[in-house]
């Protein structure tokens, strides 16, 4: 009997540690389910990009269309109307439309603001899953906008071409869908912010519709993304990414 | 012939538009400009001439895989004295294009410059059609052109165009392809005889002409990198030019970028006003020496809204310079405020410094010392 009164809280304990373990949830796991969210393989995206600064306003449109590590995005606000550009792999080609010409954009161009905004072509057509280009691991977990998150960091994995060398992401607990990220330099420098404003459940996934970038190097700057449709694995025809296409 | 085409084109443009759904949306979109010109002449005198423009697009949906595009170009012109017109229309786009599975066929007015990033283009299809970033008239001409693609960054274009003031076809061919990440291409263009009434001065011939082009443009790892090789021959006289250039972002704090661009450019000085483009026309006189500019930009966005640029040309041979500083602000979502301008500084005689340039009725007869645009522009 005595040993019975050891032998139970024993057991106890180990039944709740293995039940802990076996729930426990890595950092891998919750970044693919982030990406079964979030990473689009094949889709029509209709979207708006308001550009803030201070109080002036710059509202930027565009229809893209996207196949894997292709991309093809076309905007039609009145100033951009008819602008497009071409991602195949790394290689991006801008059409300009008053001219009709299309040319090869240098890849140090790839990291500037697109078309003005605090997205760079890199985070707009950036086509790798996330856990390709970075080790992730689970800091911690935090209440962000009311909802518990995981707080995952990725550190840039060798060799790979990334616009930033260090991420912290907060991906809801029970939506897996990532609510805010920090974007950091390898010096350690915070440089953009981007937090979900909206998130709707689209044909079954979690989706931040409406999300805002704000670029912290810059002060009183921020570029607001919103979806206004999406379409997943849309029918795309053959040719749709080639030079033959674009102009 | 160009009277035939163009009727049948809008007839076919026409046709297009009336079988259209009615649920088809088309649009109209375009831009207003106006721009106050103030040139100072080599006396000091200043003059002011303003220009304003309107063009017009039609946006239509496209009609199964054909296409048609109408934009159109109201506009004072400059130097009104030279002309005697107030306003004029220029057809910039009217044709019809057709995307069968292996071939884009255009047929109609169309833009056709070939264009590889450089800031002055030796090889275009027409020379001077865009220069420095500026379009000019040159780029539109009637012409049929087939697009034959081989792969999704390779094919083959053949144009046919139709030139004013001559009766002959204008021809060329460019072939374009894509080899490790490096934007490839070779062309060659023939021109025919194209005769000009020039006021004051009276009929001017420009003989007809063949020209070969070698381009490329890629990365050198953190660098843009682009060349070109010309060959010319026009009236038996044969030339070569060169060009070399590079482009590099240059970031401070992760947020500051500096854009710049580098190029230089080797040229016989008969050919070099056809690719300054009509800007810079009547720089320079006739000679068959070659000349060396070294040409440059440098851009820096202000922020998100407003940003400034700077590109100089220097003549290596003579030490002129001109600088052409630009200054643009977004003031509202389609309102933009462009300031610019381009001082010209050299010895007499000099490529870019005082000197007498072709005697044009209605034209300034000496090279100014400067000018200066301020023009306001809308999208809608």
């Amino acid at each position: 009997m005595k040993n019975y009164k050891v032998i139970l809280p024993v057991l106890g304990l180990l039944i709740i540690l293995l039940s802990n373990l076996a729930l426990a949830i890595t950092a891998e796991e919750i970044i693919n389910r982030r990406d079964d969210n979030e990473y689009i393989v094949s889709a029509r995206v209709e979207s708006e990009m308001v550009i803030i600064n201070g109080g002036r306003k710059m509202v930027k449109t565009m229809i893209s269309l996207t196949d894997g590590r292709d991309g093809l995005t076309e905007f039609t606000n009145p100033r951009d109307r008819g602008t497009k550009f071409l991602k195949r792999g790394d290689d991006l080609w801008m059409f300009f439309p008053d001219a009709e010409d299309v040319v090869k954009i240098s890849g140090h161009m790839l990291n500037q603001g697109m078309m003005g905004s605090d997205f760079s072509y890199q985070d707009i057509m950036e086509s790798d899953k996330l856990t390709d280009l970075y080790n992730f691991e689970v800091i911690g977990e935090e209440e962000f906008a009311g909802r518990p998150c995981y707080l995952l960091e990725g550190i840039a994995k060798e060799g790979a071409e990334v616009s930033y060398y260090r991420r912290k992401i907060w991906i809801d607990k029970e939506r897996f869908i990532g609510l805010k990220m920090e974007l950091y330099a390898q010096s350690g420098r915070l440089l953009k912010v981007s937090r979900a404003e909206k998130v709707e459940k689209i044909e079954g996934r979690w989706l931040p519709t409406e999300s805002v970038m704000e670029n912290k190097l810059r002060r009183n700057t921020r570029t607001e993304f919103k979806i206004i449709s999406i379409e997943f694995n849309p029918e795309i025809p053959g040719g749709t990414f080639t030079l033959q296409n674009l102009q | 012939m160009q009277k035939i085409l163009k009727v049948c084109l809008l007839l076919l443009v026409l046709i297009l538009l009336f079988s259209l759904p009615l649920s088809a949306q088309a649009d109209i979109g375009g831009e207003l400009k106006t721009t106050l010109i103030g040139t100072v002449g080599e006396d000091g005198e200043i003059s002011t001439d303003l220009q304003e423009s309107l063009d017009l697009e039609l946006f239509l949906p496209e009609f199964g895989n054909t296409e048609a595009k109408f934009q159109l170009e109201l506009f004072n012109p400059p130097l009104k004295d030279l002309t005697g017109d107030d306003q004029r229309i220029s057809v910039k786009k009217l044709y019809l294009r057709h995307r069968f599975t292996n071939l884009n066929l255009t047929l109609g007015r169309q833009p056709i410059s070939w264009s590889f990033g450089s800031l002055l283009n030796p090889v275009d299809f027409t020379l001077g059609a865009v220069a420095m970033g500026e379009e000019t008239s040159g780029k539109y001409v009637d012409a049929v052109e087939g697009y034959i693609p081989f792969n999704w960054n390779s094919g083959l274009a053949l144009v046919a165009a139709y030139p004013e003031h001559s009766d002959e076809i204008k021809w060329g061919v460019r072939g374009r392809a894509g080899i490790r990440g490096y934007d490839l291409t070779m062309n060659f263009v023939r021109e025919p005889e194209i005769t000009v009434e020039i006021p004051g001065v009276g009929m001017f011939t420009n003989p007809p002409a063949k020209r070969a082009g070698l381009t490329f443009k890629g990365d050198l790892g953190p660098i843009g990198a682009y060349g070109a090789v010309g060959y010319y021959r026009r009236n038996n006289q044969e030339s070569y030019v060169y060009l070399l250039g590079g482009d590099y972002s240059y970031y401070s704090g992760f947020d500051k970028k500096i854009t710049f661009q580098l190029e230089y450019l080797s040229v016989n000085r008969d050919n070099l006003n056809n690719i300054l483009g009509m800007n810079l026309t009547g720089l320079t006189s006739g000679g068959d020496d070659t000349l060396n500019l070294l040409l440059g930009n440098v851009s820096y966005p202000i922020n998100d809204f407003s940003s400034v640029s700077l590109l100089p040309v220097i003549s290596l041979d003579d030490g002129s310079l001109l600088l052409n500083p630009t200054y643009q602000n977004l003031l509202g979502n389609n309102l933009t405020l462009t300031v610019s301008g381009v001082v010209y500084y050299g010895d007499e005689d000099t490529l870019f410094g005082p000197k007498e340039i072709t005697p044009v009725q209605g034209l300034p007869q000496k090279v100014p010392k400067g000018v200066l645009e301020v023009g306001f522009s809308y999208s809608f």
